[in-house]
Order: structure tokens, then C-alpha cells, then sequence
């Protein structure tokens, strides 16, 4: 199925007249761009098509209800409860309205096992069930055999019909067959992905800002990949706040020509008042294999995200196979939306600035200057055009400038000292975020968080926070690294990752009290920024060869282990408190007879006159000779005096303490009446909420 | 016959080429002659200084080597100071002369570093004293056996009287330093040895437990330096030298080719960090046979830092510095100076790690390293250059490079520091 429609586009192609050929040539259709770039869009094979197509449809639900400050809700099913939705070849079949047919030549087919082989495996199969009688007779206990799994062709894949619903904005009636059919931003970001290092973009055409996402596509790529695998329609449901219905829409894209297809367009009723999204694409994918990634994803992004709700369901015909998880919302509080920034002069390439040029409405060099990028002012401009050259001035128009003069400017901008641009425009987690996020998935015994302040890299601000928990639940012994870059989880490619790099080898757990093997310790880092270095075809890591980001991310780790250090030695300190007399206690039976070893032969050598002894010391081992002293007595004045330490100790540890508590936590109590009437302002660094 | 002569030529050529500077070497009488003479002027220096003859402001602590007896009364007061205790109701606690880093001192006068008078205390009601503690008085025990029995054991058996307490051979192993310290007397007084580790071979007569031992017909391996030096006595020799040697590989080689018939010598090595054994008894020869000592180990700061363990004694063991250190080493090689100057090929170097560096640089700060002004030179060049080199590197001229061109260029050139 998977290679079924590059071949297509082939023949297509091969078809057209030598004219049309050449326009291919010039552009790209996204499809062809797509067949050619799966690995690098995270399509390699189809779990992870499946996990991809999860993830682009969540961070594009949660974009859509954090654009219009609503605490979102997103609801994953795969598939939609009522019926069996990991659907088999025959249903897809019928679902297409393709008829199934027989295989009447066997040998034919990749599965098809032969003689031999059905020989050994059934030989296979009677050893097991021979070995199982066995232990059966020997009355051990042994695991459930696993049944052996039929022989997976790769003609044989499986189908899912995935569901994402939000609580965003919606999208208007008219729209929504543009929106996905038909987008300009389409080829603009393929065409910039091919010829210029500028994959992430964001989804504004002049300005920079932190996005989710890595491509800045949304969930296009899940849309293609839907159309390219099994070219069922997509179903789109639709209501925006204040409307009375819901729009409903079931289309297919014509990949080739860009334009939508549409099967029904109609508007339905909106009882519940709900606002928001719910896209259903069926796509070909892998469930057993990225499970636990998909699983994975979802844990994590709960932890990043402790503001909104997920309820991701997965069911299939055997219920014992099917995963309802709920991760509640466990905090009100939501980063603000970030915010469009304009670009800094010192992070920008010739293409970047040509692009500029196009798109600005300003007409003189000096306008275009001072207006389109950051941190440049009308003196520092001026100062900057008359460092270019004679041929520069203030007044000319700035669509008029030559190629040589662009790469004059673009020049100046590498070489010129401007002031860094300003970490206002970012949006972190939060630290506060942060903390009730990893409290509320990894419930661990203690946990520090830390954010650092804005940093620069190459002209782009970034900010790193990070947390470090120790213990938990699901955690397992030694590191468990947990990265973020913008927000979004990152799984792949961990090794060489900065993050993973930098507490694997820069961090020295042991000098804050922790035990890199034995504790189960949470290493949580979240990077933010207008543009996040990602390296690797499938922009799945952050390199570690940046060392702005390394001491940042080291930093960052290193604030949260210091804090934690505190609370680790106070626990040590009141263990050793309860453990004191034990501890202590336990070496009195050595000492004692390491001592009373000597005093016995001593005392055989004073009886036997074989030494002399001074007088007190002679009286000592007289008494040693007599019985008087014993090793018991010794012990017995030992273990007094420890209980007398024990009990001085003990006291003096009290009074200095005094009272030990706990520190309070802030817990987040969701209120049931969710309709009260308020209206959030929301800053930089604050969320104002009026009560109407 | 040209052709001939032409491939004589080659052959010359080449063997030059494969076997560098040869053609500086001298014949052996003339470089003979020259080693005659530095040992003869090396045999006629004064006597040592002792810690007693300088006036040093702050005291330090040095241990004797005491009688069996004495050793036993000592440890009897000090129990029976412990009864004393124990039964006041006091619970007990020793004090430990401190072995720590900030409780040393290097005596330039003495060359070697000497144990200042600091001391802890250690009390058995503490937590974190209480395993050391009681480890102390168990050895003590065990050491109080030892006099009454008169017999010798190692470290080894002494950890394993009590393997649940002492967890772990380093433990025991430390608490017998301290308790050396403590009593005041030399390690080997407690008649607790450690494992042979060190060997000799060469121009050496000497007799062990009152056999006569020949170093140069032990065989190609040698023979085991007795680990209690007090068996040890009537050395005898008429070798110029001793070469001192780092590794167990160097000291192979230099041995199958009995170097020490070539140029009388006495060969030694401890095969990495020196033990006591092997410390005592350079001393032993190098105080008795009045012969300089030559040190040949690897261009790295380990090497130094080895070296600096013969001539000037270990943090851990300074306590017993007058007994375990051996005055004026010479650094013979491999020194970084030497690679360039035998054109040591690139890959035969190794470049120094970061922990190397540092040692390096931690190591042009120690007193006995500055005292030397010709070692401060080559440690910077080392630090600088960044390269390290193992005495094996002179293999890369040949396997026999070291005994045939290297150490004999160098003994002609009195190439030492």
C-alpha cells in the first residue's frame, strides 16, 4: 500500500507533454516532496507514521485552544469507540469499495509459507507445547505461552482511523475546505525547506516566532500521508465560539493541482455549545510497534502541558488490548501565547533578507531598516547605511537594490555589534508549570526546578528551565531524560542529544548526594526559543556542539541539583537521627571483644608473672583474671554510654530544628461551575483575570 | 663487486636509519670510564641529615622502628587506657595522627615530605567515626597476636581475620597506616608485610633469611624483593649504577639482554606505584652501596609522580619518610625533551587528556618538583607540547633500541637531572 501512489505520480509524470515536465522540475508538488522526504517529516515506517500523525494532530489542538487562551482539551481515539477501528484488510477494502479477492495462487504472495517452512514451524510449535506439559508435570510456574504470531507479510498492514478533538478556535464555515485543501503557505515552505537551512519556520509570513511544531505545518503532513496511504476522505467537524452549528466537512485533496475535493459541506447542530475542532484521518500505521512511544509522548506531553486535559483512548476488537488513559489538568495557569518577534539583524541570510524585501511595504532603505528588524533604531540605521558604502543612502528605494548590494547588508549585519534581542517574545513552561507538571505524572519523592534567564544564539533568544525529581512512580533506576524544545516532547536520537550529553557526562551526580545508578532520577529540560537548533534528518535532538545552549542546559541541571542537595542531606540528616543508636549499637560487640581480646592476654601474662604492670594497670587485670570484669560489663557501659550520646544528640538535633514540616505544596483544585465569567489579560509574565 | 658494495651501503643506510643516533655512541670502555668516575663521586657524599638536626617551627611526627616488645607495650597502655574509659562510662575514642594532605610537609633540607602534628579524634559514639573506630581497636587486636606469636602476616591476611567488618581491603590497609602512626613505629614493626611485588636483577650479592642470593643468575625474570627488609643484609656489588625502571616491560627487555653485563648495573622496578618493600630496599642499596640512582620511566606525569615516591615519599606514608625515601634520583628519561630529541615518530606519542594535563599542572606546583629546576622545565614542556610518551615508544626504532642505543647514549652524555 505504502509505495502504492509514489509509483503513481511516476507514471504520472512520465506522461505528461515535455513542457509540463519542466514546471515540475522548477516546483515540487508537496506530495513529491513528501514521497522523497518521509524519514526527514517522521514518516520512515509506518509506527512511526502513526506516531506522527498522533503528535501533529495533538500540538495542532493545542495551538488552535492556546490562540484563543482556552485551557485546552484534547481527546485522542483511535478509533472512535462505537466500532473496531484497527481495520483490517477486508474492511478496508470495503471501506474503498474495492472487492476482495481470493488469492488463487498462493506462491504468489510474500506470506506464503512453504513446505519446509510450515515443517519446522510445526516442529517448533510440538517442542513448545511438549516443553510446556514438562513444567506443567513439574508444577512450575511458567509464563502463558505466547501463542506464535502469524508470519506479517508486508502486503499486510493495518489501518487506524485516528480522531483528535479540541476545545480552539474553530474554523469558519466557508473556510474550512481552503484550510486544508488549498494553502499558499503550501509551497512557500516547501520551496524555503529545499533551498535554504530555514526548516523551521513559523506560520507568519514576515515576523519569528516560537512555535510548536518542527516544520511548521500543523498536522499537514498526517493530512498527506492519509491521502497518500489509504485516500480515504478526511472528515472535519468545526464550530467556533458563539455559533449555533456545527460545520461539517468531508473532503479530499488533490495533492497534485492543491485543491480540495468536497465530498459533503453542511452545517449541523450544536447543542452542547462546543467550540473547537475534531479531525478524523485514517492512515496506514503500526500500533504494537510504537505503542510505547505513542504512550511515551503522550505522558510527556502531559508534563510539559499540566494546564490542559488529554483523554487519549485506543480500542480494538480484544478489550485486553485496549488503553484508555486520562491526564487531568492539574494547574489554571497557561504560558502566554508567544509572541511575533521581528527578525534580528544578526541572525538573518541573504535569502531571508531578499524575502524581506519582497514582502515590505516600506519604501526607503532607512524605513526598511528601522522597521522590519529588531534592535535597530533610526540613528543605528542611519549610523548602518553610512557604513556601507557611498552607494548606500537613506532615501533610496529599498526594492531597488542590486543583489551585491543585499550581500553588502547582509555583510554589515554579520560583522556589526547589536543588542541582543530580548527573551520576551518566548514562552516557556513555566517553572511553576514545570514542577506541578512532572508532580502530577511522576508523583516522585522530591523534585527542584529551575528557569534560567534569556540567552542568545546566533541572533535568537532561547530560554532553558529544567527539573530534576527524584524517585516516583514508573521511573526506572539511573537517568530518565525528558527533553523539550518548544514545548513538545522530544523521543528520538536521544544519544547524542545536549541534554542527554550533559547529564550523562557534565554533571556529577554524585557531589549533590545522588546516586546516578541506584536513584530513580528525572532529568526534565525544556528549551524555548524563536528558533531551536535541531540537528539530524528528523530534527529529533539538539545538538551538543553549541556551548551557549550546553552551559545553559548544565546550569540549568546543576541549580535544580543544588536545591535538591538541601532536601536530600536534611533527609539523611533526620534518617540518621532514627538510625543513630542502631548504627551505633551494632559496632559494640566488635569493639568490646577487640578490646577484651588483649585485656585476656594481658591478664595471663600478669598472672603468670611473665610481665610486670604498674599498679593501677595491675589492678585492672587482676580483676580481669577475678571475673570481675567481663566482656559482658564492657559491653553493658558501652551500650549505657551510647544511649546516653543517642538521647543528648537527639535532643540537641530538636531543639535546633525545631518543629519540622513539610513545605506546603499549591494544589489545583478544578472548579466544577466551569462557566464563571471572566476575561484573561494576558502579559509576558502575568495572566490578569477579570471577573464580570 | 659495485653492486655489492652498493647494497653494504643500503644495508648500512638503513640500519642507521632504523636505529638513529647510534653513530653518536661511543665504544663501551670510553663510556665506562665516565660512569667509573660519577660513582666514585657519588660514593664519597656526606651524611644524611635527619629531621632531628633541623629547627623546624612547626613539629613533626616521625616513627622509629621498634622492638617487638615495645610495640606490645604500647598497644597494652593503650587498651588498657580504653578500659579506663569504657568503664567511667565514657565510651572510648584514639586519637589519629592526621594523614591528611593539609597535614604535610615537604622539608626541602631533607628532601622529602614529612607528617606535621596534627591529630583527630576519634570517638566510638560518633556515626561517622564508629566503623573506624572499632576497625582501629580489631587491629589493634589482632596486631597485639602478632608480637605475642612473633610471626609475620600480610595485609591480605590481616583482612581476612575479619572480612564482614572490614568490608574491603582498603579499609583495613588504611587503619593499619594509621595505627603505625599512632604506636609511633614503622609499618614493618607491626610485622604485617605486604605481597611481593618488586624485583631485581643485576650485579647484586646480598642475602635473604641468610641465603645467598646472585641477582645476575636469577633467571630472566629476577628475583622478588623480600617484603620484609629486615631479612635482608650483606649486600654486595660491584655495579656503577642502579637504573630504577617504571614498568614490568622496559625491565623484561633491559633484562634478556643483560644489560647489567654490558654496563654493571642493578635493575629495579616495582612495576608501577612503588611499595613499601621496594622502597626500602633502594634505600637499602643505595645507602650500603653508596651507587647514584637512575630513573628511567614514562614521559607522562604518572611518571614524575613515581619517581617523586622514591626520592621523596607518599602523602599516605610520610609518617615513615626517613626509612621509605632515597635521596638524589636522577632523571635519566624518557623526558619530554627526549622526543624531539630521538625524534620519537607522532604516532608513538599520545596526546594528554585533560586529567593528565591537570595532574601535570597540580604537579609543577609541589615543592620537590620546583626545587628542580630542570625537571620545572621539562614538566612545562610536557604541559605545553601535550604529549605523552611510554618507554615502549622507543620501540618504534626496534625492540632492543632502549637496551643498544637509547641508555647507553644517554649514560655517555650524562643526559640526567
Amino acid at each position: 500500500m505504502e509505495s502504492e501512489s509514489p509509483i503513481e505520480t511516476k507514471k504520472g509524470k512520465s506522461r505528461t507533454p515535455k513542457k509540463a515536465k519542466e514546471s515540475i522540475l522548477k516546483q515540487k508538488s508537496p506530495a513529491e516532496f513528501f514521497a522523497e522526504n518521509k524519514n526527514i517529516a517522521g514518516f520512515d515506517n509506518p509506527g512511526k507514521c502513526l506516531y506522527t500523525t498522533v503528535r501533529e494532530l495533538v500540538e495542532n489542538a493545542l495551538d488552535s485552544a492556546e490562540s484563543i487562551s482556552e485551557l485546552p482539551v484534547v481527546d485522542i481515539t483511535i478509533p472512535n469507540g462505537c466500532c473496531r477501528e484497527e481495520i483490517v484488510k477486508s474492511k478496508f477494502n470495503s471501506m474503498i469499495g474495492l472487492v476482495d479477492r481470493e488469492r488463487v495462487d498462493e506462491e504468489l504472495y510474500d506470506d506464503y509459507e512453504t513446505a519446509k517452512a510450515r515443517e519446522k514451524r510445526l516442529a517448533k510449535e510440538a517442542r513448545a507445547l511438549e516443553m510446556q506439559a514438562k513444567n506443567a508435570a513439574l508444577g512450575k510456574k511458567v509464563k502463558e505461552h505466547v501463542v506464535p504470531k502469524s508470519v506479517k507479510g508486508r502486503g499486510e498492514a493495518s489501518f487506524y482511523r485516528v480522531t483528535c478533538k479540541d476545545n480552539g478556535r474553530g474554523m469558519p464555515h466557508d473556510d474550512i475546505p481552503n484550510m486544508f485543501g488549498r494553502d499558499d503557505l503550501f509551497n512557500i515552505h516547501f520551496n524555503t525547506c529545499l533551498h535554504a537551512r530555514y526548516a523551521v519556520l513559523s506560520g507568519t509570513k514576515y515576523g519569528l516566532k516560537q512555535t510548536r511544531g518542527k516544520f511548521g505545518l500543523g498536522a499537514k503532513m498526517a493530512l498527506i500521508w492519509s491521502k497518500m496511504s489509504t485516500g480515504l476522505p478526511i472528515e472535519i467537524s468545526s464550530s467556533m465560539k458563539g455559533e449555533n452549528y456545527i460545520s461539517f466537512c468531508r473532503l479530499d485533496i488533490d495533492i497534485h493541482r492543491n485543491i480540495p475535493h468536497i465530498h459533503l459541506h453542511e452545517k449541523r447542530d450544536n447543542n452542547d455549545r462546543w467550540h473547537g475542532a475534531e479531525i478524523q484521518v485514517v492512515i496506514e500505521g503500526n500500533w504494537t510497534t510504537y505503542r510505547s512511544k505513542i504512550l511515551h509522548y503522550m505522558r510527556q506531553m502531559a508534563v510539559i502541558t499540566p494546564y490542559a486535559q488529554f483523554l487519549f483512548k485506543f480500542v480494538t476488537d480484544t478489550p485486553d488490548k485496549n488503553v484508555t488513559i486520562k491526564f487531568a489538568r492539574r494547574t489554571d495557569v497557561m504560558p502566554p501565547v508567544p509572541v511575533e518577534t521581528k527578525h534580528h539583524p544578526s541572525s538573518v541570510d541573504i535569502l531571508l533578507i531578499k524575502r524581506l524585501i519582497a514582502e515590505t511595504s516600506k519604501q526607503t532603505l532607512l524605513q526598511f531598516l528601522q522597521h522590519e528588524f529588531v534592535n535597530i533604531g533610526k540613528s543605528l540605521a542611519e549610523r548602518l547605511i553610512g557604513e556601507m558604502g557611498p552607494e548606500f543612502s537613506p532615501k533610496m528605494a529599498v526594492k531597488s537594490l542590486t543583489d551585491q548590494q543585499i550581500v553588502r547588508i547582509h555583510q554589515l549585519f554579520r560583522q556589526a555589534k547589536f543588542d541582543d534581542p530580548s527573551g520576551d517574545c518566548l514562552s516557556p513552561a513555566g517553572e511553576y508549570n514545570l514542577r506541578l507538571g512532572i508532580i502530577k505524572e511522576l508523583h516522585p519523592d522530591m523534585v527542584a526546578t529551575y528557569s534560567g534567564s534569556a540567552q542568545i544564539f546566533e541572533g535568537h533568544p532561547f530560554i532553558v528551565e529544567a527539573g530534576v525529581s527524584v524517585g516516583g512512580k514508573d521511573v526506572k533506576q539511573g537517568l530518565n531524560i525528558f527533553r523539550f524544545a518548544n514545548r513538545i516532547p522530544l523521543l528520538f536520537e536521544q544519544g547524542g542529544d545536549v541534554v542527554t550529553r550533559t547529564a550523562l557526562k557534565r554533571i556529577t551526580w554524585n557531589n549533590y548526594k545522588i546516586n546516578q545508578t541506584q536513584d530513580k532520577i528525572g532529568v526534565f529540560v525544556s528549551i524555548v526559543s524563536t528558533k531551536v537548533p535541531f540537528k539530524g534528518t528528523g530534527k529529533e535532538y539538539i545538538g551538543d556542539d553549541i556551548s551557549e545552549i550546553a552551559s545553559a542546559v548544565k546550569s540549568a541541571i546543576q541549580q535544580c541539583c543544588i536545591q535538591l542537595k538541601l532536601k536530600i542531606l536534611k533527609k539523611m540528616q533526620a534518617r540518621e537521627q532514627q538510625e543513630r543508636k542502631r548504627n551505633l549499637s551494632k559496632y559494640i560487640p566488635d569493639a568490646t571483644n577487640a578490646v577484651y581480646d588483649v585485656l585476656k592476654e594481658m591478664a595471663k601474662l600478669h598472672a603468670s608473672k611473665k610481665k610486670r604492670y604498674e599498679e593501677g594497670d595491675a589492678d585492672i587485670l587482676q580483676k580481669v583474671s577475678d571475673q570481675l570484669i567481663t566482656e559482658e560489663a564492657l559491653k553493658e557501659k558501652l551500650t549505657q554510654h551510647v544511649e546516653k550520646v543517642d538521647y543528648e544528640m537527639a535532643l540537641e538535633y530538636a531543639t535546633q530544628s525545631g518543629e519540622s514540616e513539610e513545605p506546603r505544596e499549591d494544589i489545583y483544585l478544578e472548579s466544577l461551575d466551569a462557566k464563571s465569567n471572566f476575561f484573561d489579560f494576558h502579559g509576558p509574565i502575568f495572566v490578569f483575570r477579570l471577573f464580570l | 663487486m659495485s653492486d655489492k658494495k652498493k647494497r653494504r651501503r643500503a644495508d648500512s643506510d638503513s640500519d642507521s636509519e632504523s636505529q638513529p643516533f647510534k653513530h653518536l655512541l661511543k665504544s663501551d670502555d670510553h663510556i665506562l670510564r665516565i660512569l667509573k668516575s660519577v660513582a666514585s663521586s657519588s660514593s664519597s657524599t656526606s651524611k644524611s641529615l635527619t629531621l632531628a638536626d633541623l629547627s623546624l617551627s612547626s613539629t613533626c611526627r616521625e616513627v622509629s622502628d621498634l622492638s617487638l616488645s615495645s610495640v606490645q607495650s604500647a598497644i597494652e597502655t593503650l587498651v588498657l587506657q580504653l578500659t579506663h574509659q569504657i568503664l567511667s562510662g565514657q565510651g572510648f575514642s584514639f586519637t589519629v595522627p592526621s594523614r591528611s594532605a593539609s597535614n604535610q610537609l615537604y622539608v626541602p633540607e631533607l628532601d622529602r615530605i614529612v607528617l606535621k602534628d596534627k591529630s583527630t579524634v576519634r570517638p566510638f559514639s560518633h556515626i561517622s567515626s564508629v566503623r573506624k573506630t572499632t576497625i582501629t581497636a580489631k587491629i589493634l587486636s589482632l596486631i597485639h597476636q602478632l608480637c605475642l606469636k612473633n610471626i609475620h602476616v600480610t595485609k591480605r591476611d590481616l583482612f581476612y581475620t575479619d572480612v564482614k567488618l572490614f568490608q574491603d581491603q582498603i579499609q583495613s590497609d588504611a587503619v593499619l597506616d594509621d595505627v603505625s602512626c599512632m604506636l609511633g613505629c614503622t609499618r614493618s614493626s607491626l610485622n604485617v608485610i605486604a605481597a611481593e611485588k618488586g624485583v631485581v636483577v643485576g650485579r647484586l650479592i646480598f642475602s635473604d633469611n641468610g641465603d645467598m642470593i646472585d641477582c645476575t643468575k636469577m633467571g630472566m625474570g629476577g628475583k622478588a624483593i623480600p617484603p620484609n627488609i629486615d631479612r635482608v643484609g650483606d649486600m654486595q656489588s660491584d655495579a656503577l649504577f642502579i637504573l630504577l625502571v617504571e614498568k614490568d616491560a622496559a625491565y623484561m627487555r633491559l633484562a634478556e639482554d643483560r644489560f647489567y653485563n654490558r654496563f654493571p648495573c642493578i635493575i629495579v622496578t616495582a612495576k608501577g606505584q612503588p611499595d613499601v618493600a621496594t622502597r626500602l630496599f633502594l634505600r637499602k642499596m643505595k645507602t650500603e652501596l653508596k651507587l647514584p640512582v637512575l630513573a628511567l620511566v614514562d614521559s607522562d606525569p604518572y611518571g614524575l609522580k613515581i619517581l617523586s615516591v622514591y626520592g621523596c615519599g607518599s602523602k599516605n606514608m610520610s609518617y615513615d619518610s626517613a626509612n621509605l625515601t632515597t635521596p638524589d634520583i636522577k632523571w635519566l628519561g624518557i623526558r619530554p625533551s627526549d622526543l624531539d630529541k630521538y625524534k620519537i615518530p607522532e604516532q608513538c606519542r599520545l596526546p594528554m587528556t585533560e586529567q593528565d594535563i591537570k595532574t601535570g599542572k597540580d604537579l609543577l606546583e609541589e615543592d620537590f618538583v620546583k626545587k628542580n629546576p630542570g625537571w620545572v622545565e621539562e614538566l612545562n614542556l610536557m604541559v605545553k607540547t601535550k604529549q605523552k610518551a611510554e618507554i615502549q615508544a622507543l620501540s618504534s626504532f626496534g625492540f632492543q633500541y632502549l637496551s643498544d642505543v637509547y641508555l647507553p647514549l644517554k649514560l655517555q652524555q650524562q643526559d640526567w637531572l
